[in-house]
C-alpha cells in the first residue's frame, strides 16, 4: 500500500510543479516537507531558497523560470512531439482525450489553464488519479480492479508520457535557471522511467 | 538503475501532504463528463460525409458550431439543466429544398432551429441524385440572402405623383397591388383584340422551374412569355435544334474518356457548374482527359490536360479539321453514321448537291446515292480543313491541334461535350461551331453512348405546369387549355423567324422603333407600340442586357409601358424604375418543380418554402390556405414575402377574372374547393403524380405517405428530390410502344391505326387532334423513336434551312477563304481577327461568369460579395500590355466599336491586369461587374407607422403550441399590414455589393460615374445574423457597367446577342476613374438597325408561316393558326 500511496503522491507533486507557476501554498510544501526536499537535493541546498522572502522568490526566480520553460522556450504538450507538423492538437481530435473520456474524466480548462489536454502536468495528474483509484480499489478489496488499474497506468505511461516527456524533461533540465526546476525535471524523468520498469515487471504484457 | 532510485521514491508515501491535496485538480467527473457520456455526441465523427438519416430529419440534434470554438464537448460537456455551461445543442428540423442561385437546382436542406424558428444553416441534400449532397459557394449563400438586412420587406409601390426613377416609394398591400395589376390585365384581356393579346408581357431571367409560369400565360391565351435566353445561350442551342431538334446537349461527364469543354462553363461557373464539376472529377479520377477551348485561361483550363485558346468565333474550323482527319484517316464509325445521319436526304436532293457543287463546297458530284458515295462526298467536302488552314484561322499552334486529334480518337465513343455560352454566346455565327462539334462527335459514334454526348429532352422532367387535374378547367396535364392563337412580334420579330428564343434584349428598341413598327403594320402585321403591363420576374434587364440606357428610357416612359411590376426579393437597377416591386421568395421560400439535364437520368428537385413546411409539419394551419406561404413568412419574421405559385393562383382566380367571364378563373380554380384557387399540395400532387408513374407508385405504396391526402406531394415535400429514370443511353433506339390502339413516342400518344412508314423509314401517325406527326423511324425492321427531327435522324443536312433562305448553311461549314468570308459573313464573328486592323484593337471576351456570382442576385449576400471583390479587371496579354504601355492596375479606356456599322458605342474605364492567361490580341472582362444604385438608402414612410398588426404574440418556437396556433389574419389585405421586425422605415439597397453612382442621360448619350464605394454599416434587420455587417473591407469599385456601353448584336440566324466586342484601348484621360462609362446609345440604336437590316433574312411576301412548325417555339403551345402569316409586298 505504501508504494501506491508514494506513487500517487509523487505524480501529484510533479504534476503540480510542471503544470502551473507556484503559489504560496505549494511553495510552503516545497520548502518544508523533508521528503520533498530529499527528492530535490539542489533545491534543498539552494541558499536563496531560505534567504529570500517568499514573494520575491516566487515572482523573481521561480515563476519567471517556469514561464521560460513551459510557455516561452519549451513546449510541454504531447502532440507537439508526436505530430509530424509539430502542431499542438487543441481540439477534440487529441488522442489523449479518448483515454480521459473512457474513464469519465474531462479536463476543466478554466482550472488547468493549458491550451490542450496533453500538457505534461495534466497527463501526470491523470496518472495520479489512476493511482488514487487503485488505492480506493485496494481499500475496498477489489483486487481485480486494482490489477486492471495497474495495467491502465502502464498503458497510459507507454502510450503517452514515455513517448515524449523524456525529451521535454531533458531539455527542461538544461534550460532551467533555478535548482527547483532542474531537480523537478530530473526527478520526473527518473520517476517515470523507474515507474515504468516497476509496472513492466508486474503487468504481464504491454497493452 | 531506475529500480535503485525506486527505493528513494518509495519515500513518497511519507509526504506530509497527501498527493490529492497537492494536485491542482484539473479533471472533473461531474455533470460535464456525464453529459458527454449520456449524449450521442463525439469529438471525432467517423466520417466527414456523415449526414443525418432521413428518419431523423424532423428532429435532429447537433452541437452548436459557434459554441464549438470553446473547445468541444471534452472541455465543457453537453449543455443540459445540470450542465448549463456545456456546448449548446441545436434541435433542428431539416427540410429539403433546391438552390435557385443558378440553373442547376442542386439540392439543399434548411436546418431550422426549432427554438427560434430560424434557418441556422443550409446544407446539401444527399438525396439529390445530381448534386449528391454538395453545393457551391452560391448554394451556401442562400442563408445570407434569406437574412439580408436590405431584403424588400413588403410590397412597394411608386409614390403617387412621383415619376418612375425618382425613388419615392410607399408601402402597399398585396391586395392593392393585385387589384391594380389584375384589373389592368383583365381589362386588356377583355379587349379581346389581337394587339391587346400582345400587350401584357412577362420577362423572366432564369425560370428555374419547368413549365409553371408558361402554363399561367397559356391559360390566359397570351403570347406573352419572354425569357432572357437570347442573351444567354441561344447560339448554344441553335446547333442542337438544327441537328437533333433538341434544346441543348446533355453530356455524360462521369463516364467520359474525353471531357471537351467548349468554354469555361461546366467545370467553372455554369452550366450546372457544381454538379458537372463533381462528375468531371469522378471521370478524371478514372483516367479521363479534359480539354478546354477558351481564349481565356479559366479555372477549368488551368486544370485541363490541354488548353486550346482559339481566336473567338473560329472554333468551327477546329472541329472541321478534326472531321477532315476522322474522315480521311478512316476513323469514322460508319455503322453509326449510316444508321443515324440523315445521309439519304442529302443524297436524294440533287438540287442541293448541285448547289454545293456550284459553290465549291464539293469538288465533284457523287457518283450515285449510296452510303459509300456519301462518305466520299464528306471526305471531299472537309478535305480543305487542313492543319495549316486551322492554325492560320484559329491561331492555335499546330502541336495542340494534333494533340487534340490524338485525344479525340483515343476517347472512342466516350466524348462528352457541352455547347454553351462562351464561344457560342460571344460570336456571330458561332452556332455553326456547335453544329461542327456535333458533326465530328457523331462521326465517332459518340452520340447517346455511355460517356458520350446526348440531347436534353431525354434527361429532364418538365411537369411543373401539368397539375391541371387538380383544377376545374385545365384537365389532366393541361389537356383542356386552349392553345394560344396570337403571335407576338415584340418577342418574335419577323426578321428572325428561326430565332432560338425571344428577341428579349431588343424589347426597348422595338418599342422605340416606330419606323420598324410602321413597316410591318403596313405589310399587314399588327405590331404593338406599347405594353399595357410589363412584368419582369426576378430579372434585371437594365443592368444585364446590352444598351442599358435604352432600357431605362423605355421603362421610364409611361406611354410605352403603362404599368410595370417586378416580382423580386431584392433591389435592382431595374426595380428602381418600376411601379411595383413585389417581394417573392428566394431558394428556401418558394415552390418550384425544377429539373435539369445534368447527367443521363431524369431527376427533379422540389423547391420549397422551408419555414412554411416546417410550420405545417409541426401542426400549424394557415388561416388562408391560398396564402400559406405569405402567412408563414410573416410568422417567421421575413416580412410580407410571398411566392409566385400562390400569387398566380390567386391573381388569376380573384383579380384577373373574378367573375370567370374570361375563362381564366376556372383554369386555376380548385377542383376540391370550387370558387377558391387551387392549393400548393393539390397542384403538385397532381403535377408529379399524373406525370411520373414511378414516383406515384413509390409514394402511394410507402406506408409513410399512402394514407396522406396528397401522398405524392408529401413524398416530394419530405425528400426534396426524385429520380424517375437512370442510365438513359441510346434512347433514340427505343422501340415504339403499343397499347390500347395507341402508339407512344417520346412520351406522347398517337393513333396506332393511322401509323404509316414513309420515305427513309420515317413513321407518321395522327395525334389526338388528327394532325399527322412524324413519330419514329424504321431501320432494319425495327420501329424506333429516333430523334425529334423531321427525318428522325441527326440532320447534318438540314434540308428545311433552304425554305428559310439559309441553304448555304444547311451542312456544317466554315468559310475557307476571304471570298467565302465576305459571302458568308453570318458565320464570321464580329470580332474576327480580320477586323483587328489597328494596333490598339482587341477582341473583348465578356461572357464568362465568375463562379461565385449569380449575375445580379449576388449583391445581397455578404459572403459572396466578400469573396468576389476586385475580381473584374480587364485581362490583357502581357506583351500586348507592354506594347501599349499598360501596367497592372492602370486605368484604361475601353472603346467599343461595331464592325458592321463602323459606329462607336462609347467607352468604359477599366483596370488593366496583364497576364499570360489570355490569348494575345484578346481581352477578357466578365459582364458580372459594374453594379450601381443611385442612393444608399430609401425611406418608405408608410413602412412601420401604419403596420400595426403584430404577426404573433407567442415567441417563435416550433415546440410552442401557442405559436403554432397563431397566424396573421387577413394577410395581404388593407388594415392587416404586419409589423416588420427591427425595421425603422428606412432600408439600405444591396449594401454589401453595390456602390452609389450618378447617371446622366439625354436620350442620346448616357454617362455613369461612381460617387461612393461600399462601406460597413450597422444592420438593424436580422441583426444577430448580420452582426459583422460593419466589417466590410471592399469598396466595390473595381468593375464597370460595360453592358450599358455594349450595342445589341443580334445574330441573324439564332437571334442570340453576340456578346463579344471589338474594342480599342486608350489610356485613361485626366479625371477618368475605373468604373466610368460613356455611352452613345443613339449610335447603339443604329447598330441594332444595321445588324437587322444588313444581316437578317426575314419574312417576305412569299412567306406563309412565321417559323418552321416542327421546331421548338418555347413556353406556350401555339395554335396552328398563330403560325400562319400573310405579308403584303
Amino acid at each position: 500500500m505504501d508504494e501506491i500511496i508514494a506513487r500517487s503522491n509523487i505524480y501529484a507533486l510533479l504534476s503540480r510543479i510542471l503544470l502551473q507557476e507556484l503559489d504560496v501554498e505549494i511553495l510552503n510544501t516545497l520548502m518544508k516537507d523533508n521528503t520533498v526536499l530529499e527528492f530535490l537535493p539542489h533545491w534543498n541546498e539552494w541558499e536563496l531558497r531560505t534567504s529570500l522572502p517568499e514573494q520575491k522568490l516566487l515572482e523573481e526566480y521561480l515563476n519567471p523560470d517556469f514561464t521560460n520553460l513551459s510557455l516561452l522556450h519549451l513546449v510541454p504538450y504531447e502532440t507537439f512531439y508526436t505530430r509530424a507538423d509539430q502542431m499542438i492538437e487543441t481540439g477534440g481530435a487529441n488522442p489523449v482525450t479518448d483515454i480521459y473520456s473512457a474513464y469519465d474524466f474531462i479536463v476543466d480548462y478554466a482550472v488547468a489553464r493549458v491550451v490542450s489536454s496533453d500538457h505534461i502536468g495534466v497527463e501526470l495528474e491523470f496518472m495520479h488519479h489512476l493511482c488514487e483509484a487503485q488505492i480506493k480499489a485496494l481499500k475496498e478489496g477489489d483486487s481485480d480492479s486494482a490489477t486492471e488499474l495497474l495495467s491502465v497506468q502502464h498503458r497510459f505511461l507507454n502510450t503517452h508520457l514515455l513517448k515524449w516527456a523524456p525529451m521535454y524533461l531533458i531539455n527542461m533540465k538544461y534550460e532551467s535557471r533555478t535548482p527547483l526546476y532542474y531537480d523537478a525535471a530530473e526527478m520526473a524523468l527518473e520517476f517515470i522511467l523507474s515507474d515504468n520498469e516497476m509496472l513492466s515487471a508486474v503487468v504481464p504484457t504491454v497493452s | 538503475m531506475y529500480l535503485e532510485s525506486r527505493r528513494t521514491f518509495l519515500k513518497g508515501a511519507a509526504m506530509t501532504v497527501a498527493g490529492a491535496a497537492i494536485a491542482k485538480g484539473v479533471f472533473s467527473t461531474d455533470a460535464a463528463a456525464e453529459s458527454v457520456e449520456n449524449s450521442k455526441f463525439t469529438n471525432t465523427p467517423d466520417s466527414l460525409s456523415f449526414y443525418p438519416p432521413l428518419d431523423q430529419w424532423e428532429g435532429f440534434q447537433e452541437l452548436d458550431g459557434t459554441d464549438w470554438k470553446r473547445g468541444g464537448i471534452n472541455r465543457h460537456g453537453v449543455q443540459s439543466e445540470e450542465n448549463p455551461d456545456g456546448i449548446m445543442v441545436n434541435d433542428y428540423m431539416i427540410v429539403p429544398t433546391a438552390c435557385s442561385n443558378c440553373e442547376a437546382s442542386c439540392g439543399l436542406t434548411a436546418w431550422i432551429d426549432k427554438k427560434t424558428f430560424t434557418v441556422k444553416k443550409y446544407m446539401g441534400n444527399p438525396l439529390h441524385p445530381g448534386s449528391r449532397g454538395r453545393n457551391c459557394a452560391k448554394g451556401y449563400a442562400v442563408q445570407s440572402q434569406m437574412y439580408d438586412p436590405d431584403r424588400i420587406p413588403f410590397p412597394l409601390k411608386r409614390a403617387p405623383g412621383s415619376k418612375r426613377g425618382e425613388g419615392k416609394w410607399i408601402r402597399t398591400t398585396w391586395d392593392e397591388a393585385m387589384s391594380t395589376i389584375g384589373k389592368k390585365m383583365g381589362d386588356t384581356l377583355r379587349n379581346g383584340d389581337e394587339l391587346s393579346r400582345k400587350s401584357v408581357m412577362y420577362h423572366v431571367g432564369r425560370p428555374n422551374e419547368n413549365g409553371f409560369v408558361p402554363q399561367v400565360w397559356e391559360t390566359m391565351g397570351l403570347d406573352s412569355y419572354n425569357s432572357h435566353t437570347n442573351i444567354c445561350s441561344s447560339n448554344g442551342r441553335t446547333p442542337s435544334i438544327w441537328t437533333a431538334n433538341d434544346d441543348r446537349s446533355s453530356p455524360d461527364w462521369a463516364n467520359a474518356k474525353l471531357i471537351f469543354l467548349n468554354s469555361s462553363h461546366a467545370a467553372d461557373a455554369g452550366h450546372y457548374f457544381q454538379q458537372s464539376a463533381g462528375f468531371i472529377a469522378d471521370a478524371r479520377k478514372k483516367g479521363a482527359k479534359m480539354v478546354v477551348m477558351d481564349p481565356r485561361m479559366s479555372n477549368s483550363a488551368g486544370m485541363s490536360d490541354l488548353w486550346i485558346a482559339a481566336w473567338p468565333g473560329t472554333e468551327a474550323a477546329i472541329y472541321l479539321y478534326l472531321a477532315n482527319r476522322i474522315l480521311n484517316e478512316n476513323m469514322t464509325d460508319k455503322k453509326f453514321v449510316k444508321k443515324w445521319f440523315n445521309w439519304e436526304t442529302l443524297m436524294n436532293d440533287e438540287e442541293h448537291l448541285n448547289f454545293m457543287h456550284s459553290k465549291g463546297q464539293i469538288t465533284k458530284m457523287p457518283v450515285d446515292k449510296s452510303f459509300e458515295s456519301y462518305m466520299e462526298l464528306l471526305k471531299d467536302m472537309y478535305a480543305p480543313y487542313t492543319l495549316d488552314y486551322a492554325v492560320k484561322e484559329t491561331h492555335v499552334p499546330a502541336y495542340k491541334l494534333e494533340k487534340l486529334y490524338e485525344m479525340f480518337i483515343w476517347a472512342g465513343d466516350a466524348i462528352s461535350t457541352y455547347i454553351w455560352r462562351a464561344a457560342a454566346a460571344g460570336n456571330r455565327g458561332a452556332w455553326m461551331g456547335g453544329r461542327a462539334a456535333y458533326f465530328c462527335i457523331g462521326l465517332r459514334g459518340a452520340i447517346g453512348t455511355e460517356g458520350g454526348t446526348f440531347f436534353h429532352h431525354w434527361h429532364v422532367i418538365s411537369v411543373s405546369g401539368k397539375g391541371g387535374s387538380s383544377t376545374l378547367g385545365q384537365g389532366a396535364g393541361g389537356a383542356d387549355v386552349p392553345k394560344v392563337k396570337v403571335w407576338n412580334e415584340l418577342t418574335w420579330p419577323p426578321e428572325w423567324p428561326l430565332s432560338t428564343y425571344e428577341m428579349s434584349y431588343l424589347l426597348p428598341h422595338l418599342l422605340t422603333d416606330t419606323a420598324w413598327q410602321k413597316k410591318w403594320n403596313d405589310r399587314g402585321l399588327q405590331i404593338p407600340s406599347k405594353l399595357a403591363v410589363y412584368i419582369p420576374r426576378m430579372y434585371n434587364p437594365v443592368w444585364i442586357n446590352p444598351d442599358g440606357f435604352r432600357w431605362i428610357e423605355v421603362l421610364k416612359d409611361e406611354s410605352k409601358m403603362e404599368l410595370t411590376m417586378n416580382l423580386s426579393p431584392v433591389w435592382s437597377e431595374t426595380n428602381w424604375y418600376m411601379d411595383y416591386v413585389l417581394p417573392v421568395g428566394l431558394a428556401g421560400e418558394r415552390h418550384d418543380q425544377h429539373s435539369e439535364a445534368t447527367f443521363p437520368a431524369r431527376w427533379s428537385s422540389f423547391r420549397q418554402p422551408v419555414l412554411r413546411v416546417a410550420l405545417e409539419k409541426s401542426g400549424w394551419k394557415a388561416k388562408n390556405p391560398n396564402r400559406a406561404t405569405l402567412e408563414a413568412h410573416v410568422k417567421a419574421g421575413l416580412g410580407e414575402v410571398w411566392e409566385e405559385n400562390e400569387f398566380w393562383f390567386d391573381l388569376c382566380v380573384n383579380y384577373i377574372d373574378p367573375d370567370g367571364a374570361l375563362g381564366v378563373k376556372k383554369m386555376w380554380e380548385s377542383k376540391r374547393h370550387p370558387g377558391k384557387p387551387v392549393t400548393i399540395s393539390e397542384w403538385y400532387d397532381a403535377a408529379f403524380g399524373d406525370n411520373l408513374p414511378k414516383l406515384k407508385e413509390t409514394a402511394t405504396s410507402d406506408e409513410r405517405y399512402s394514407k396522406d391526402e396528397f401522398p405524392v406531394y408529401s413524398y416530394m415535400r419530405d425528400h426534396g428530390a426524385w429520380m424517375e429514370e437512370d442510365k438513359i443511353y441510346h434512347a433514340m433506339e427505343r422501340e415504339l410502344k403499343f397499347a390500347d390502339g395507341e402508339v407512344v413516342s417520346h412520351g406522347h400518344k398517337f393513333d396506332a391505326g393511322s401509323m404509316s412508314v414513309g420515305v427513309g423509314g420515317v413513321i407518321s401517325a395522327k395525334d389526338h387532334t388528327g394532325k399527322d406527326t412524324k413519330i419514329g423511324i424504321e431501320i432494319d425492321g425495327k420501329k424506333m423513336e429516333g430523334f425529334e427531327t423531321l427525318t428522325r435522324k441527326l440532320e447534318f443536312y438540314t434540308q428545311w434551312a433552304t425554305d428559310w433562305k439559309w441553304r448555304e448553311y444547311s451542312m456544317p461549314f466554315y468559310p475557307r477563304n476571304d471570298k467565302e468570308k465576305s459571302e458568308m459573313i453570318h458565320l464570321v464573328s464580329q470580332v474576327h481577327h480580320m477586323y483587328m486592323t489597328e494596333e490598339n484593337s482587341f477582341a473583348l471576351n465578356t461572357v464568362f461568369r465568375l463562379p461565385y456570382n449569380i449575375h445580379t442576385r449576388s449583391a445581397n449576400s455578404k459572403h459572396l460579395m466578400e469573396i468576389s471583390q476586385n475580381h473584374d479587371p480587364i485581362w490583357i496579354y502581357t506583351k500586348d500590355a507592354q506594347r501599349l504601355g499598360f501596367k497592372r492596375g492602370d486605368a484604361m479606356r475601353v472603346k467599343i466599336v461595331d464592325t458592321v456599322s463602323g459606329l462607336d458605342s462609347g467607352y468604359f474605364v477599366a483596370m488593366a491586369v496583364p497576364t499570360e492567361a489570355v490569348m494575345p490580341g484578346t481581352l477578357a472582362c466578365s459582364h458580372h461587374g459594374g453594379r450601381w444604385k443611385l442612393t444608399n438608402h430609401v425611406t418608405v414612410p408608410n413602412g412601420v407607422t401604419d403596420g400595426k398588426v403584430d404577426p404573433s404574440t407567442a415567441p417563435r418556437d416550433l415546440n410552442n403550441k401557442e405559436f403554432l396556433k397563431e397566424s396573421p389574419a387577413n394577410i395581404g389585405k388593407a388594415g392587416a399590414q404586419t409589423k416588420i421586425d427591427d425595421y425603422s422605415g428606412t432600408t439600405g439597397i444591396n449594401s454589401f455589393g453595390v456602390p452609389v453612382a450618378e447617371i446622366q442621360m439625354d436620350g442620346k448619350v448616357g454617362k455613369l460615374k461612381y460617387v461612393e464605394g461600399i462601406k460597413g454599416f450597422k444592420a438593424e434587420r436580422f441583426a444577430e445574423y448580420n452582426r459583422d455587417s460593419e466589417n466590410i473591407w471592399w469598396d466595390g469599385l473595381s468593375g464597370s457597367w460595360q453592358n450599358a456601353v455594349a450595342a445589341p448584336h443580334p445574330d441573324p440566324v439564332s437571334g442570340m446577342h453576340c456578346w463579344h466586342h471589338k474594342v480599342m484601348l486608350e489610356p485613361a484621360q485626366p479625371g477618368d476613374k475605373i468604373g466610368d462609362i460613356f455611352v452613345n446609345y443613339d449610335n447603339n440604336f443604329k447598330v441594332y438597325q444595321a445588324w437587322r437590316d444588313t444581316l437578317t433574312r426575314g419574312l417576305d411576301s412569299n412567306s406563309t408561316i412565321r417559323r418552321p412548325r416542327h421546331i421548338k417555339r418555347p413556353w406556350v403551345s401555339l395554335d396552328s393558326s398563330a403560325y400562319d402569316v400573310t405579308i403584303k409586298s
